[in-house]
């Protein structure tokens, strides 16, 4: 059931972002992606690319799934020079900034923004400080966003995800790239059965498209199968 | 504060932004638990007031110039408690960009802004914490950082200082982790307190004060010494021995559902 008619997916070109556009694409949604040479930091850059990819029309629905892959290393903060620091913990959030302002500017009213996070905040992980800085700085951008954009019947919510399948996307069970995803420590098992975390969150976008969801704004949803369990 | 008298003897404590309101309070409440306090200002003649207080309740008052965006200055105030007084026991950072106070507008206002609240929010964060790490490990102690209500709820009018508030949070719960098999422990405060801005509002606009104030359970904004000082030197004293990675939430149940 896909309800949303355009749908402008900004990723750092892999993971789950690239894999939500690829499905959408394949059932048949109109879908624009940025390309994964874009500095998601940079204003004019961002600004052009998606006014290129949306032209002079509007999208109804921004994703908005994009980590800096530096992000993922795990690494004792004490390790970390200044650069790095910055490239795994800080560019993610100057770029869900950027990117979201930009967006604002091609998102028709009563659109739909949903970004795509981690789970990891929720909990802390040991020499993923980075990741977890950003990601929950992200997260409550995206609830000031909510109030801001309301008035145009904009909702904006976020969806987490279990780190390997934000890192992976359809490639989860692949194998090649499973060995790069940090060990993150959970509470408890996941409560449901394996699934697609893609499909799951491919539910969850259209249920947040419909008109049934149009009060839904800010919120978090956590799909990752009942493993965390919080807030 | 009598409650406080002790809990602090003789540990050495550094407070950034400790110049006015709550890095102030939380400063003379550290004083009356008996610590040496190192007062973090970018301008040694602001901290006047503050050592003031913290002489007064009965600790030891230490001006450090310490901007948190100078990598040298912040790095040079921790090496004068350690080489002053041969420990440092707790990191308290409290200060926050010059324009925290401002509303942002997200829609139209340039990285430049993010910058200013970045830096002295995230950056500093993470450096502070990695200076002060090899004396914290070898005290035992404790990192607290100022979050705010805003970083978990997010503010309409405040979109970029809710992001680096709440970029504190997870900084923490990650921190703790990480920390604790050094006996490191690492959590946040997010308060409700009077600062220097409302106290300009309640001589200009006391009706807003007002309205604010009856959005608070208890009747009334915190005081940055009475009501955020002592559980910000709790956190950071032996009686919070098994807490880590933990926001506290001090708003007079302001916020009560976050």
């Amino acid at each position: 059931m896909a309800t949303a008619s355009r749908t402008l997916v900004i990723t750092t070109g892999s993971g789950i972002g690239t894999s939500i556009a690829t499905r959408l694409r394949d059932r048949g949604d109109a879908v624009v992606e940025t390309e994964s040479s874009l500095d998601l930091t940079d204003v004019a850059a961002v600004s052009e690319s998606l006014r290129s990819l949306v032209g002079s029309g509007t999208v109804d629905r921004v994703v908005l799934a994009a980590i800096d892959p530096s992000a993922f290393r795990a690494a004792p903060i004490t390790s970390l020079t200044e650069d790095q620091w910055d490239q795994a913990a800080e560019y993610s959030m100057r770029a869900a900034f950027v990117t979201l302002q930009q967006a604002y500017e091609v998102l028709a009213d009563g659109g739909r923004v949903v970004l795509i996070l981690p789970t990891v905040a929720t909990t802390g992980v040991a020499d993923l400080v980075p990741l977890c800085t950003a990601v929950e700085a992200i997260r409550v951008m995206a609830k000031a966003v909510a109030r801001r954009w309301g008035a145009r019947s904009i909702t904006v919510n976020t969806i987490e995800v279990e780190l390997a399948a934000f890192m992976l996307g359809d490639d989860v069970d692949g194998g090649a790239g499973a060995a790069a995803v940090p060990v993150v420590p959970v509470l408890g098992q996941p409560a449901l059965p394996p699934g697609s975390a893609v499909d799951d969150v491919l539910g969850l976008l259209d249920m947040l498209a419909t008109p049934a969801a149009a009060a839904i704004t800010g919120a978090l949803l956590v799909a990752d199968r009942g493993t965390v369990m919080q807030p | 504060m009598s409650g406080l008298q002790g809990l602090m003897d003789g540990r050495v404590v550094l407070v950034t932004g400790a110049g006015a309101g709550v890095g102030r309070g939380v400063s003379a409440a550290f004083g009356a638990a008996g610590a040496i306090v190192g007062i973090g200002v970018r301008r040694p003649e602001a901290a006047e007031e503050t050592a003031a207080d913290v002489a007064a309740a009965g600790g030891t008052p230490v001006i450090l110039r310490c901007d948190v965006t100078d990598a040298a200055q912040s790095a040079a105030a921790i090496a004068q408690l350690v080489a002053d007084y041969g420990r440092l026991d707790a990191v308290v950072h409290n200060a926050v960009s010059g324009r925290s106070s401002e509303a942002t507008d997200f829609e139209n206002t340039t990285l430049d802004e993010w910058e200013d609240h970045s830096s002295v929010t995230v950056r500093a964060t993470w450096r502070l914490a990695v200076q002060a790490y090899p004396h914290l490990q070898k005290s035992k102690g404790a990192y607290l950082l100022m979050s705010s209500p805003a970083g978990i709820e997010g503010s309409e009018r405040a979109p970029f200082y809710s992001a680096v508030k709440a970029a504190q949070r997870g900084f923490v719960r990650a921190l703790a982790r990480e920390w604790g098999p050094d006996h490191i422990r690492v959590n946040s405060v997010a308060p409700l307190a009077i600062s220097p801005a409302l106290e300009n509002m309640k001589v200009l606009e006391p009706e807003r004060v007002k309205r604010i104030e009856g959005l608070v359970p208890l009747g009334r904004l915190g005081d940055p010494e009475t009501d955020i000082g002592p559980p910000s030197v709790f956190l950071c004293s032996d009686e919070a021995r098994y807490v880590t990675g933990q926001t506290l939430v001090v708003s007079g149940g302001r916020f009560t559902s976050l």
